[in-house]
């Protein structure tokens, strides 16, 4: 078995300053995604699951459509094995319904007015941010007690939540906890597992952007430097 | 309306190693004393319950920790915390990365100290270090709690292990604790109210102790010391300032100036747009003399009736190194204390303590290494005046400085 | 000696300590309580005669009142006002529109080019460990980089009032007489020594200033409080931050433009 955890944006600086071990595991380091001209998210993943840049494919989609992104398995890695298990994952799997409210939401947020309406918008956007995170988190851990040969849990709530509290050091902190217990349950079952960022985060006084850089751990040594997101098409081969 | 004015504020460090418990007991304070708004509580309290895990009040340090220097704040929140009697403030709390050199920052400054040991894991290494900065500072109010009872089920045994323990290491450093309180700081067992689990525990709360404390005593009721910060003239007025370190200075007391002992009269007291006839011990004033006397920066003023300080040039001390820049006796080294500031040689290191076991490492030595203690002689080119630590502090510590910064703290145990 | 004067006595001699030890320095003058408050700590200090400037950055945004109130004081109190600003910037049309770049460049750039043109080795400010969280972590004499930085992850150790003295040639030092003074404090030290205080701070039609800055920037509370008793008492009962008034919008106008460009919005 492979586990795969898949963290939106989770940031190489914070998993330093949180000093989390788990989610470190024995090697780790940052992604090389500067081919890239923006750090966004379906990009990154659509390119991470094929092994090839798929930014100008994407693009020419339009700002809408791309969120609606689906690759077969067949032009992904996953492909290669016979009883993969894959949650969340964009551009692939993902529940839209729910990833496309927090986008709303968001934009709601920025355009109303007074800080009471921000702050009532904030919360129901955290709210869902943490019962999506829930969920998927039961079906994920569930998972890797069965047999698959390879598991991915995409967790999107270190992004979501960061945009808007970035600022809010403990939440962050509590996020990064989170993650990192997560990600100690999935070392638990002696198996290769790979962890992996798209982008990660970096203040906007209290916002969240996306830095330019994504963050890797393994518990196996490849001698991986700076690897690029598509390199992993190939690693993940080799771990089987 | 009772203003702060008469109220009282004390300011208090909590030390002990760094997985302790501090973020925790400082979460809980601020929580048990409603010295935060709730919302901030609340917020980790949802997000706790949002993630399926534990309250966890150290979080509620993150709100006071935005890492923003310029710009506008979103969460802003005071280390501040009330009881009925006064208003307390917690000087540096604990940070991502622990430095000794914090500590002692934060440790100078206060007028007490809470010492934090995890009952299951015991005294550790950082514990005693800490314990024993907190005995060179010279703070003798002292409460020691033994938190995270509940891991061991609330046992007394496991309590006065862990107390024993502390406590012999203490008494070797000749420090002793004022309280030994068991807690559990996320439950808030012991901490304003008393805990149900422990009933064998008839002492005091936190909170009842650190009441108990007194704000630190000026030394107003000893012999004058004055330091001599800078010499101004204003409207032809040659204006001596500096603060009161000890004692009171009157208008007509007869004075002695040190080092070089020249005897005057104190002309006038001097304040802005105030005529004041005396100034105490921890007040910035300035002064005129009677005659014209060369003075600079560096002089202490001493009455002359009474006892005196000590002007030498050779003082025996405790030194702390709390630099990762190793000391060699071969080297020269600028001692500041108070207002004075010598170039300085050590003439012996008579020992080189390990500060967090207290075992000797090497009589006779060469070297002084960081998070170490060196007994030493140490000569200063000039005359120095100096106190013991034990009678003025203010004349009995100095620093030493090399390089652009502070490398070591010191405190003088006999004038020679 | 009572609580006041214990800080006041505190604050006189790192200020006493600051010009001795740098001679060549300036005290920032924002107009506002806390530095106002500074500024009559340091004439205490020197007994009237400060003998070094009183730096004000104008943005050329900043409310008519505090330009008028800071001549008629510094005239009353026979300052050396210099007033700092970045005219090629006010020139260009920068203003709080694009508000990062606003006070980057009419507030740290300005501050940057008087320090450089007068070659200060220290700058006096009005900072107080209570304003918020991170400040309890400084230090009275606590150096900053060329850029403006501040380490505060590697501070140089600051014990029994000896403090980091030198300075390497790149850095310029804060020095923060007031850091261990709350927000009350400073209301009662006003009250107790008659300083004068500018008049935004007090309520006028059920609305005052808590803080004060940049015209755009500032927003006032509602309050009723007119007297220094009534501000004291207001901040007795409140748990709203300080600075909760100022805009916080620069940083959505930006955060906005980012979520545009990565296709969220």
């Amino acid at each position: 078995m492979i586990i795969i955890l898949a963290i939106d944006a989770l940031e190489y600086e914070l998993v330093e300053k949180f000093n989390c071990q788990n989610l470190k595991q024995k090697f780790y380091g940052k992604t090389d995604i500067s081919e890239f001209s923006q750090p966004r998210t379906i990009v990154l993943w659509s390119s991470f699951m094929t092994g090839k840049n798929k930014e100008k494919e994407i693009l020419l989609k339009g700002k809408k459509e791309m969120w609606n992104t689906k690759f077969d398995i067949k032009d992904t890695f996953f492909s290669e094995f016979k009883n993969p298990a894959i949650f969340d994952l964009p551009g692939f799997n993902y529940n839209k319904e729910v990833h496309d409210k927090s986008r709303t939401l968001l934009k709601k947020f920025f355009e109303v007015k007074t800080e009471k309406e921000k702050e009532k918008i904030r919360k129901e956007y955290n709210k869902d941010a943490f019962d999506h995170h829930k969920k998927i988190k039961e079906r994920f851990l569930k998972a890797i007690d069965k047999n698959h040969d390879l598991i991915l849990g995409y967790f999107s709530v270190v992004d979501v939540i960061g945009h808007l509290n970035f600022g809010n050091n403990m939440l962050m902190r509590m996020l990064y906890k989170e993650m990192d217990d997560i990600a100690k349950k999935c070392a638990e079952k002696n198996c290769p597992l790979l962890i992996l960022s798209d982008h990660g985060m970096k203040a906007i006084g209290k916002f969240g952007d996306h830095s330019d850089y994504g963050f890797w751990s393994l518990n196996l040594n490849k001698n991986l430097k700076t690897p690029k997101i598509t390199d992993f098409y190939r690693i993940i081969k080799s771990l089987r | 309306m009772k203003t702060i004015q008469e109220e009282k504020r004390m300011s208090i460090v909590i030390v002990g190693h760094v997985d302790h418990g501090k973020s925790t007991l400082i979460g809980r304070l601020l929580y048990d004393t409603n010295s935060l708004p709730r919302d901030k509580f609340e917020e980790v309290k949802e997000t706790c319950e949002a993630l399926g895990r534990e309250m966890e009040f150290g979080f509620i340090l993150d709100h006071l920790q935005e890492e923003r220097e310029q710009g506008i704040t979103i969460d802003t929140a005071q280390i501040f915390f009330n009881t009925e009697k006064r208003n307390y403030v917690i000087i540096d709390a604990p940070g991502h990365r622990e430095f000794i050199k914090n500590m002692i920052t934060g440790a100078s400054q206060t007028d007490a100290a809470i010492l934090i040991v995890d009952a299951n894991e015991g005294v550790k290494e950082q514990t005693k270090r800490h314990a024993y900065i907190l005995k060179m500072l010279g703070l003798k109010q002292l409460i020691i709690v033994i938190n995270k009872m509940d891991l061991v089920n609330y046992r007394k045994d496991r309590f006065i292990e862990v107390k024993e323990d502390l406590l012999n290491f203490l008494l070797r450093l000749n420090l002793g604790p004022s309280f030994t309180i068991p807690i559990v700081a996320k439950n808030g067992d012991n901490i304003a109210k008393k805990s149900e689990n422990m009933p064998w525990y008839k002492g005091k709360t936190v909170l009842e102790c650190l009441d108990t404390f007194q704000s630190m005593r000026k030394n107003s009721d000893k012999s004058l010391r004055f330091s001599i910060q800078d010499v101004y003239k204003i409207n032809n007025k040659r204006i001596l300032v500096g603060r009161v370190e000890a004692g009171v200075i009157k208008k007509g007391d007869e004075i002695l100036i040190l080092p070089k002992k020249k005897k005057t009269k104190v002309k006038s007291i001097e304040k802005f747009l105030e005529n004041p006839i005396q100034g105490e011990a921890g007040e910035s004033i300035g002064i005129t003399i009677q005659d014209s006397l060369f003075i600079e920066r560096g002089n202490v003023i001493c009455k002359e009736v009474g006892d005196k300080p000590k002007v030498t040039d050779k003082i025996k001390a405790n030194v702390f190194w709390i630099s990762d820049r190793e000391f060699n006796i071969n080297e020269r080294i600028t001692l500041k204390l108070a207002t004075q500031e010598v170039s300085a040689k050590v003439e012996k290191i008579e020992k080189r303590i390990d500060s967090s076991t207290l075992k000797e490492i090497e009589t006779n030595a060469k070297n002084l290494k960081n998070n170490e203690v060196g007994v030493m002689v140490v000569k200063t080119l000039k005359p120095v005046v100096v106190d013991n630590f034990n009678y003025i502090p203010e004349l009995g510590r100095f620093v030493f400085e090399k390089d652009n910064g502070i490398v070591a703290g010191g405190i003088i145990t006999e004038e020679k | 000696m009572d609580h006041l004067s214990e800080l006041e006595s505190k604050s006189i001699y790192i200020i006493r300590e600051a010009y001795k030890q740098f001679h060549n320095i300036a005290m920032l003058w924002s107009i506002g309580k806390d530095s106002t408050t500074l500024l009559w700590l340091c004439r205490k200090a020197f007994f009237g005669k400060i003998p070094f400037p009183i730096l004000h950055i104008d943005t050329g945004y900043k409310f008519p009142e505090m330009i008028k109130w800071r001549d008629e004081y510094a005239k009353k109190w026979g300052l050396n006002l210099i007033v700092g600003r970045n005219e090629e910037a006010i020139k260009a049309g920068i203003s709080p529109k694009n508000k990062l770049e606003c006070c980057t460049a009419l507030k740290t750039e300005a501050l940057k080019q008087t320090i450089t043109k007068h070659k200060f080795k220290a700058l006096l400010l009005g900072i107080r460990r209570d304003e918020h969280g991170i400040r309890a972590k400084e230090r009275y004499f606590s150096p900053r980089d060329l850029e403006f930085r501040w380490d505060y992850k590697n501070q140089p150790p600051e014990l029994w009032d000896q403090y980091k003295t030198k300075q390497d040639d790149e850095e310029h030092i804060r020095v923060h007489p007031m850091l261990h003074w709350t927000e009350i404090d400073i209301w009662e030290y006003i009250k107790k020594e008659k300083i004068p205080i500018i008049p935004l701070y007090f309520a006028k039609d059920g609305k005052r200033y808590r803080s004060i800055g940049c015209k755009p920037c500032c927003l006032p509370i509602n309050s009723k409080a007119d007297t220094i008793d009534k501000i004291i008492q207001e901040l007795k009962t409140t748990s709203i931050s300080e600075r909760s008034g100022r805009a916080q919008d620069k940083e959505s106008a930006y955060m906005m433009q980012k979520l545009r460009s990565l296709g969220y919005m």
